[in-house]
């Protein structure tokens, strides 16, 4: 593994490093790097990119791979994707519903929708369900508090969410057929990319 | 005073989002009309206009546009801070994804006044919608020559990326906000006197400018109606309208755009007043800002000065109401709670103080407060206020301070009996 120290500009050959990313995963990726004046900046997007191509999540390979191609060691880069919340470093269902408990929705009944989900879903805060389809977060501020309660899955919202409703909203998110998290990384990705490379610009 | 719509005026035109129906409606003549000008004449026109930050520190937008060095020879950078996750807030949600044209007019605009060739619009990640339509105006943009290799004809190069956060409150400080952009954890860094400004020395150590998304949202009206007529609206130093999110107990949530100086009553009264009892308190500008009693706002205005003026401050406009079923201490235990869990954990009071404050929340709304409590959490806020690099940590002191100056009887019943002073049915899950 070479390191370049902290200067985050390496400026590896692609072509020797192995991993999972498709070639288009790679085209993504630079064109993305030329957005920056340096590798490193791309770190955030190579992230988003890595937990696409490997299913929804970032394991120790993807770190690895993200390193190599951003000419930066492992260690940073695993400290930068442990900084933040969306990337998933553990182990999430394929539908993740994260419940929003900050301020107004608090005010609003926000723990008895989430006492709900764990009822309908059988499991707790923090945990999957067996079959690993359903897993279930408390989060801060997603900042749409005019529609209190909010719930997260992927990248779409559900507002206004009660006790009440909580049935019809698990029925509605177990109908969505794909992995939420790989979705959600790839529309990511995708608003980062000039239309051009983006089929879904209409979307 | 009261509703009045500039940002707003054509919010509900459907198809608005679209670069055809925005242009028919006067969309980027504020840009064309700019690059006629003189870059100093279009910061004199901001400079004329009052603008003032938008993202809550207010601080006059045309200083720090004329702080950049235009003229070195040097790469400069304009950044978008559509990093919303203030609780109480979005507007810049609704304004990306209504109005993105809005959004990137004006960031056009400060490319051509700062003589940038490059800008970020840094959207937080949970944003997919608002981002997917920033994604579509930009492209449009380009299309028409709004972005690109010769800004509306004028030889002037602008690109313009978007650049998506990865779940980070503390990403939306400027500083943390450059160091994520850079890659790096979303981490703040050394400001004025002991670093130079981002206008001097920002991302990649070039000069920066960095605004709201309402800042520069707010930008091509002034360039297209003038510094002046902008100016003619609100008060002597709060220039202008403001959009507010209003949520909580009103029967009608949702962003409303009024005049700065607007009664904050008259706001209320806009989201169709209080629902579920009368008003007990208001946080008028996002949750790091202090809370008002009802009594305390009878009579404020809504603008930078009326609210310092009444203890509290305008912040990013997150406006949330509370009515007399609401336990004070409880809702400050969820505010203690998202601090510590958004403390990014830099610097020791901010990373220290937030946990032992939410632990101290914890006992009593457990019913184990001690008699010393609330003098240790005052203790607490005084280390932590002004002692960390970003103002996360005094946002984080500022609202329980005001809380137990304010409403210190529901505190001092929470430790005398164990139990909550409005009823166990205010604020579900906690206590």
């Amino acid at each position: 593994m070479a390191a370049n120290g902290h200067s985050g500009g390496g400026d590896r050959p692609m072509d020797t490093v192995s991993g999972r990313f498709s070639p288009e995963a790679v085209a993504e990726l630079e064109e993305i790097v030329s957005h920056y004046p340096d590798r490193r900046g791309a770190m955030l997007p190579a992230l988003w990119i890595a937990q696409r191509e490997y299913g929804g999540s970032l394991p120790a390979e993807a770190i690895k791979e993200v390193a190599e191609r951003l000419g930066c060691p492992p260690v940073e880069v695993e400290g930068v994707a442990s900084f933040y919340t969306m990337y998933n470093l553990g182990r999430r269902g394929r539908r993740h519903l994260e419940v929003c408990t900050c301020l107004t929705c608090a005010v609003l009944g926000a723990a008895d929708t989430l006492r709900a989900l764990e009822e309908k879903l059988g499991i707790k805060v923090g945990q999957t369900t067996p079959d690993g389809e359903f897993s279930l977060a408390e989060v801060e501020c997603l900042n749409w508090c005019e529609a209190g309660t909010v719930v997260q899955v992927g990248g779409r919202y559900f507002g206004n969410v009660t006790p009440d409703k909580v049935d019809a909203l698990v029925e509605q998110i177990r109908q969505i057929q794909d992995t939420e998290a790989v979705t959600q990384a790839d529309q990511i990705v995708k608003v980062q990319l000039a239309r051009r490379h983006d089929g879904t610009a209409d979307g | 005073m009261g509703e009045l719509r500039v940002l707003f005026e054509h919010r509900d035109v459907p198809g608005i989002e679209r670069m055809d129906v925005y242009e028919s409606v006067g969309g980027y003549q504020g840009l064309a009309r700019a690059v006629t000008m003189s870059r100093a004449d279009v910061i004199g026109e901001v400079k004329t206009s009052g603008l003032r930050g938008r993202g809550g520190a207010g601080f006059p937008t045309w200083i720090k546009w004329s702080g950049i060095p235009a003229d070195q020879p040097t790469e400069r950078y304009v950044v978008c801070n559509a990093d919303e996750g203030e609780p109480g807030t979005f507007k810049d949600r609704e304004l990306m994804l209504r109005l993105p044209h809005m959004v990137v007019e004006g960031l056009a605009i400060a490319g051509y006044a700062t003589n940038s060739s490059t800008g970020y619009i840094y959207i937080r990640g949970e944003f997919l919608e608002s981002a997917r339509a920033v994604r579509r105006a930009i492209d449009e943009a380009y299309a028409r020559g709004y972005l690109g290799e010769s800004v509306c004809g004028s030889g002037h190069r602008f690109d313009l990326h978007v650049h998506m956060g990865a779940g980070s409150y503390e990403c939306g400080e400027e500083t943390a906000l450059m160091s994520s952009l850079m890659g790096e954890r979303g981490q703040p860094r050394a400001k004025p006197p002991h670093a130079p400004l981002p206008v001097i020395s920002g991302l990649w150590q070039r000069p920066t400018l960095i605004n709201n998304v309402e800042t520069y949202a707010t930008v091509p009206h002034i360039l297209a109606r003038g510094g002046a007529w902008y100016a003619s609206m609100g008060t002597e130093r709060s220039k202008g309208t403001k959009l507010f999110s209003v949520s909580g107990h009103v029967a009608k949530p949702g962003n409303y755009e009024i005049e700065l100086g607007t009664p904050l009553e008259e706001l209320i009264a806009l989201a169709g007043g209080v629902v579920g009892g009368d008003l007990k308190a208001v946080i008028p500008g996002g949750s790091s800002v202090p809370i008002l009693t009802a009594e305390q706002c009878r009579g404020v205005k809504l603008d930078y000065e009326s609210c310092m003026a009444a203890g509290t401050m305008l912040g990013s406009g997150g406006f949330m109401a509370f009515n007399d079923r609401t336990d004070i201490v409880k809702l400050m235990h969820v505010t203690a709670r998202f601090y510590a869990h958004e403390s990014c954990g830099k610097c020791t009071p901010c990373r220290e103080g937030t946990r032992w404050m939410y632990r101290i929340f914890q006992r009593i709304t457990a019913g184990q407060g001690r008699p010393e409590d609330v003098d240790l959490l005052l203790s607490i806020c005084n280390n932590i206020d002004g002692r960390s690099y970003c103002p996360l940590g005094d946002a984080a002191s500022w609202p329980i301070r005001a809380s137990i100056q304010r409403f210190r009887e529901e505190y001092d019943y929470w430790i005398e009996h164990g139990r909550s002073p409005v009823g166990d049915d205010s604020v579900p899950g906690i206590g």
